[in-house]
């Protein structure tokens, strides 16, 4: 039984402001507990709120950047409900009237774009965090410690309309959002320390059925690679109960890491009354049109626009998609890199492939100072006009990523510099021959395969100096001759 | 207006422990105000709702530029606690 | 001369002519405590040995001729719902019985930058919620013109004392008359600012948007003064604003408007005597005086018995026992927060939280709060309007005398019912003053409320200065001895 289903995302976007959302307490990245607080932010009585004009900008921009319409007179909310991480016992959220509505991201799968339509951008604030001591499992823990250090941080809450189909699609969308995030300097976009977090809402129905399944909730996915097994685990558990004449109960589950599967949480009876009314405390919050225009000074090339012009020098949507998702340093490289090679293939390839690689194998995180943007077209010049092997160019590499030089350097000192000389190849050639005429009656009587052995044994001989297709070329021919 | 309430709902929502007695004499009590409260029912308002915040003023959110100001020592946060450990305020095991 | 019978301007020339030092006056506003507080327990704590200290300071400044401040050296009562640091703030309450408070609210800081000093926290209806302080959990607070008699509320402690001349002046707040109506029965002058004017940073939040700051005096200059002193925008309170006072005339050429609905039932004849008493005075001064009719004043009672809640529903939800205050226990942190509430709250703030709740619940919002709103709205229009016409609305500031103890508490609505005449400047935000013009024939104390529109305090002080010369209300009570 195929049954299509369908997927809305919420996130939470941790924005990087100096203060918390609505008091001026330091945001705080450290272990030690309880340390950056006021009394608003741990909800003493006689507290009030007072908001944060920066995390107002950057949501602003956040809308802006996925197409939202500004709502130009907005309001606060309170979202009441009772948690211990949770000071004042209601959240400052908002409700009916968000800062973005209707806006849209492209993603990109492979070489296929998409859209992921979203719902509203709205603005709220963190709570503190729990920690439960005992056997590490909510039921059976013996008491729970609260940290209120991230309460009262920016949030911004994105939900996407239920236009997801895939959980491939899903995290697509969350790898745009995650990139664009960072590419518009609100967030550090660190999935690990919860900068980003995501809940993902889950039905299925049949194909042509106009109506959309119960859906059910998924929380607590703390990766990308969580949030693909949460999804393809709840897509399939609730077509087995349907095809089983099972019921869907509208719930929410709490995906298990280890045990790979999503589970029944001890769940409230119902779904909560939030009881959301106006704040009384925060008046309204208009958004003036200079105020969006300063807004709009603030927005750099966005990922979509990125690929645009990554494209327009030749590389694929999916490679332009890789790239714009990569580090800064990466992207200004490759455009450096082709600027002057004007080849988008070997440049893409040297700087996601090899270099990466290379970086990754010996544990470097950041270029060293003396590695100069152009030692990568350099490499690749040296290659194109055949004066190194596509080998040499990897030792050399190796080499300047340790060592202060440069690749020409390398190249003399390792003797890397290319035999192209025909006349000393065949005479190379010869000597391999005299010392191989085993080999050589081998392959005369049929064994062709072993070419490849004295091409080889060439390379050694001439420290791999000598062009490989020129070497096979002349062998042959010698060897017929 | 209806008056239907379920005190113990409303209770539970409210998170306060009512007695039996105290359900019984609240209830009574909601009653009484709900029914004087109805007088509003009858009123024939204009204005649009969600869109309102009464601020006798008119006053328009003034928003703080992102600067820190330094507030409670953390002795000072904690000093209230009615339990606390390792600088973290505990609790009873919360349930998700 | 008993000093602490004096204004604050006369007591503050007396210092300066150095014919009575601080320390002085501070052990006769003492000695009266001494005298007054068994009977009446106007104050849950006295600061005694810390005014020591602050008084010798005031007495140095003053013999130094350094003295900058009408309120240095003047003692002044605060309600014990205003946090001061380092001391309890209790708001009468079980629940916060052991609260220490580690910041000042902003009108204390004021306060504090003027050299004023504090006698003391007063006692008042738990959370504000209450109009004769009946609903305290530290016992009752008694009139001091009789002790049978309730001093009013929410804000009894302090008008109790101000009568009793255990301090100078005192620091109400008013959410629905707690101000005014205490200071009506007890014979003094008491002031609700326009909405905004002061901070309620640090104050105990009962209905954000209704509260306000305000003094308890004996005359109106005391009230000014007191008011000039801690009015003022705080970037700390995003609903303060800025002090930008609207000048109307005070003069005769001001028209004066007498609210219908509020000479008609449910208004005592000796009540309402009073306010003709006053219209007689001002029309013989060549005022006009005409009649005013907002038959939305009607529906007040409605309207606010559904706000007011329904804020403090959301308000007191922070008191969980997790953070601070009392902690009774429970298995599991929703059991504690439950059973804390149980504990910690009286009946009247557990009414509240219950009726509050229930307005704002899934499907009875539209109904009652989104209804009260628009109400709400209609009425601060009408009000608007007739300011076109008025410059001035006199009222009585409650329906009768003060009660005696126990008379109201049977029905939660009889209670209610008294807060008529007050309720309506609270809705709109407009400065209301309460002035004791009378005695009825129980001997108890009968005042007249003066209201304007928003910004014009001044002036509203000014006219009520003239009418307070004019009535000459002369009371010392002496009902505890």
């Amino acid at each position: 039984m195929f049954l299509k289903p369908t997927i809305g995302i919420e996130t939470h976007i941790e924005l990087n402001t100096n203060t918390k959302m609505f008091c001026r307490c330091a945001v705080v990245d450290t272990d030690e507990p309880n340390i950056s607080l006021c009394p608003t932010c741990i909800g003493l009585p006689g507290a009030l709120p007072v908001p944060n004009k920066k995390a107002i900008e950057f949501i602003t921009l956040l809308a802006l950047s996925t197409g939202c319409e500004i709502t130009s007179k907005g309001m606060f909310h309170r979202k009441n409900y009772f948690y211990p991480d949770l000071p004042k016992n209601y959240q400052i959220s908002q409700f009916d009237l968000p800062v973005g509505l209707n806006g849209e991201l492209e993603i990109v799968i492979d070489e296929n774009k998409d859209y992921i339509q979203i719902e509203r951008v709205h603005m709220e604030e963190d709570t503190g965090k729990s920690s439960h001591s005992g056997s590490g499992r909510i039921e059976s823990a013996t008491s729970t410690a609260l940290d209120f250090n991230r309460s009262g941080v920016p949030l911004v809450e994105i939900v996407t309309k239920p236009v997801i189909s895939s959980s491939k699609q899903a995290v697509a969308y969350i790898e745009e959002l995650r990139q664009l995030s960072i590419d518009l300097n609100i967030s550090e976009g660190r999935l690990e320390k919860g900068n980003l977090r995501f809940d993902a809402n889950i039905s299925v129905a049949p194909e042509d059925s106009t109506e959309l399944g119960t859906k059910v909730e998924i929380k607590n996915m703390n990766s990308l690679r969580s949030l693909e097994r949460a999804i393809d685990f709840e897509i399939q558990r609730q077509t087995k109960a349907l095809e089983d004449g099972v019921e869907i109960v509208q719930e929410t589950r709490h995906w298990d890491e280890n045990k790979e599967v999503t589970s029944t949480m001890r769940s409230k009876e119902g779904s909560a009354d939030y009881r959301y009314f106006s704040d009384p405390d925060l008046p309204n919050m208009f958004l003036s049109n200079e105020f969006i225009k300063e807004v709009e000074t603030l927005m750099p090339l966005l990922p979509k626009a990125q690929r645009e012009e990554l494209m327009t020098t030749g590389l694929s949507l999916s490679q332009s998609n890789i790239l714009s998702k990569s580090d800064d340093w990466i992207k200004k490289l490759y455009v450096k890199v082709f600027d002057q090679t004007k080849d988008s293939v070997a440049s893409y390839n040297w700087i996601t492939g090899e270099l990466q690689g290379q970086m990754r194998k010996a544990n470097i995180e950041v270029l060293p100072e003396w590695f100069n943007d152009d030692y990568l077209s350099e490499i690749i010049e040296l290659i194109k006009s055949n004066k190194i092997s596509f080998t040499s160019a990897k030792i050399i590499l190796t080499e300047i990523l340790t060592t202060e030089t440069t690749p020409s350097k390398v190249a003399e000192q390792k003797n890397l510099f290319q035999e192209n000389d025909s006349e000393k190849i065949s005479e190379m050639i010869n000597q391999i021959i005299k010392e191989n005429q085993d080999i050589v009656d081998r392959i005369k009587s049929g064994e062709d395969k072993l070419v490849g052995f004295l091409v080889g044994q060439l390379m050694k001989q001439s420290n791999g100096s000598v062009n490989p297709g020129m070497a096979k070329e002349l062998l042959l021919k010698e060897l017929e001759g | 207006m209806s008056n239907e309430f379920n005190i113990k709902n409303i209770a539970k929502l409210a998170s306060i422990n009512l007695s039996e007695e105290e359900q019984d004499s609240l209830s009574n009590d909601l009653s009484i105000i709900l029914e004087h409260v109805n007088a509003l029912s009858d009123l024939k308002l204009n204005s649009q709702q969600q869109e309102i915040f009464i601020h006798p003023l008119e006053k328009e959110l003034e928003l703080q530029e992102d600067e820190v100001v330094e507030s409670l020592t953390h002795d000072e946060a904690i000093s209230n606690a009615p339990e606390s450990k390792d600088g973290k305020f505990v609790v009873p095991p919360s349930m998700e | 001369m008993d000093a602490s019978n004096l204004s604050i301007r006369e007591i503050n020339s007396l210092f300066t002519k150095k014919e009575l030092k601080p320390s002085e006056l501070y052990s006769k506003v003492f000695e009266n405590a001494a005298n007054s507080e068994a009977a009446l327990h106007a104050h849950l704590t006295l600061f005694e040995e810390e005014n020591l200290k602050k008084a010798a300071e005031s007495d140095k400044r003053f013999s130094n001729g350094e003295s900058t401040s009408l309120l240095d050296g003047i003692p002044i009562a605060i309600k014990d719902n205003i946090n001061i640091k380092n001391y309890k703030t209790t708001c009468s309450s079980k629940m916060l019985s052991n609260y220490t408070s580690p910041y000042d609210a902003t009108v204390i800081e004021k306060l504090k930058e003027q050299n004023t000093l504090f006698t003391g926290k007063t006692n008042l209806d738990e959370f504000a919620m209450g109009s004769s302080t009946e609903n305290s959990a530290f016992g009752l607070t008694k009139n001091p013109w009789n002790t049978d008699y309730v001093p009013g509320g929410s804000s009894g402690g302090s008008a109790a004392s101000v009568g009793a001349r255990s301090s100078i002046a005192a620091l109400g707040s008013d959410t629905g008359g707690s101000i005014r109506q205490p200071a009506s029965f007890c014979g003094l002058v008491g002031f609700k600012p326009t909405y905004g004017t002061v901070s309620r940073f640090g104050l105990v939040a009962f209905a954000s948007s209704l509260d306000q700051i305000g003094p308890i005096t004996k005359t109106v200059d005391d009230s000014r003064i007191i008011f000039s002193s801690i009015s003022g925008e705080d970037s700390r309170d995003a609903t303060s604003v800025i002090n930008n006072q609207l000048d109307i005339p005070s003069d005769n050429t001001a028209t004066i408007g007498v609210i219908k609905e509020l000479m008609e039932d449910g208004i005592s004849d000796e009540a309402k005597n009073e306010v003709n008493k006053v219209v007689e005075i001002l029309k013989s001064k060549g005022y006009k005086v005409k009649e005013i009719s907002i038959p939305i004043i009607k529906l007040s009672i409605s309207i606010y018995y559904l706000i007011a809640p329904a804020e403090c529903s959301a308000n007191l939800a922070r008191f969980d026992g997790v953070r601070y205050g009392l902690r009774v226990d429970g298995n599991t942190s929703y059991e504690m927060m439950e059973n804390t509430r149980a504990e910690g709250f009286g009946a009247e703030v557990k009414r509240r939280i219950l009726l509050g709740t229930y307005a704002l619940s899934a499907g009875y919002y539209d109904e009652y709060y989104g209804k009260a709103l628009q109400a709400r709205k209609e009425m601060i229009d009408e009000f608007a309007k007739t300011f076109k016409d008025v410059d001035y609305l006199i009222s009585p500031t409650t329906p009768t005398q003060a009660f005696k103890s126990g008379e109201k508490t049977s029905n939660p609505l009889e209670m209610y019912m008294s807060d008529l005449c007050t309720i309506p400047a609270n809705l709109a935000g407009l400065p209301a003053i309460s002035i004791p013009t009378g005695l009825s024939k129980d001997e108890l104390p009968l005042g007249v409320q003066v209201m304007s529109k928003p910004l014009s305090d001044n002036s509203l002080l000014d006219f009520s200065e003239i009418i307070e010369n004019e009535v000459q209300f002369d009371g010392q009570p002496k009902g505890w001895l």
